[in-house]
């Protein structure tokens, strides 16, 4: 039996990509175990976003004028977060999101970012289990 | 929109995020990781390191600012003249959704470009 196989479930596999502040990653975690999706990984990130930018001075950094180039300097430090990766199947992904949206939502710059990324296939190691099966959300 | 992952030398690192904000992308995730290439690492005497520091780098950009992202990042991660062994890889892959978490809206290809020209 082969245990690689290409995707077979009816129902597509998302990767959700949180970018989230250091502070909200227990109440992230205990949100998203309530709301049923309990198998996460979490992990420390450094970054930075578009914040604080002024958008003039990079459009104009952009065309290589000098001054421009001068005045943005090197540029923000990076801000260190918190990077949740978390894989579920289609119909549970705006769940997840709006699960994370709502307990991260501050309402200023520095929230964090989600993203949502196809995933072909998934198998779990112990068993060799693919597709479907081997996603613990798939009957959410 | 696309995602660009670019693994490169920890030394590089802020050349390649400085760059990258000349170049007019500010927003930038980085990570320590540990990897080998295809030439299973390094040998040093009689010791092979195949578990050598790197940064990971990842950004999300637009399908259009695609090739100028990867061009920044190659030409700056590049070491000597040619490039050598360790200088990395970029990884593209396709992003289906994009959410910012401070206002709660989905983004897509135009509501980036608005807000990039609204100031």
């Amino acid at each position: 039996m082969s245990v690689v196989s290409t995707c077979r479930g009816s129902d597509a596999v998302k990767e959700i990509l949180a970018v989230i502040r250091m502070n909200k990653i227990n109440a992230t975690k205990r949100a998203l175990a309530d709301a049923g999706i309990s198998s996460i990984t979490a992990r420390k990130v450094m970054g930075r976003g578009k914040g604080k930018v002024d958008y003039l001075l990079l459009q104009g950094a952009q065309a290589g004028h000098e001054e421009a180039i001068c005045q943005l300097g090197p540029g923000p430090k990076l801000i260190p977060k918190r990077m949740l990766t978390i894989v579920v199947p289609d119909h549970v992904v705006p769940k997840a999101v709006r699960t994370i949206i709502d307990l991260n939502r501050t309402g200023s710059p520095g929230d964090g970012k989600i993203f949502v990324l196809p995933v072909l296939d998934t198998i779990r190691v112990r068993t060799g289990e693919t597709g479907d099966q081997a996603i613990d959300e798939m009957a959410l | 929109m696309i995602m660009i992952r670019a693994i490169i030398r920890p030394e590089k690192s802020d050349e390649v995020l400085a760059a990258l904000m000349y170049a007019g992308f500010p927003a930038v995730t980085k990570m320590d990781v540990y990897g080998r290439g295809k030439q299973r690492g390094m040998k040093v005497g009689e010791v092979i390191y195949d578990e050598l520091p790197k940064e990971l780098i990842f950004t999300v950009v637009r399908e259009a600012d695609k090739d100028l992202v990867i061009e920044t990042i190659m030409k700056t991660a590049r070491t000597g003249t040619k490039g050598a062994f360790g200088d990395g890889k970029i990884f593209v892959s396709q992003v289906e959704e994009v959410y910012t978490v401070s206002s709660g809206i989905r983004e897509g290809e135009e509501m980036s470009a608005i807000a990039l020209s609204a100031t």
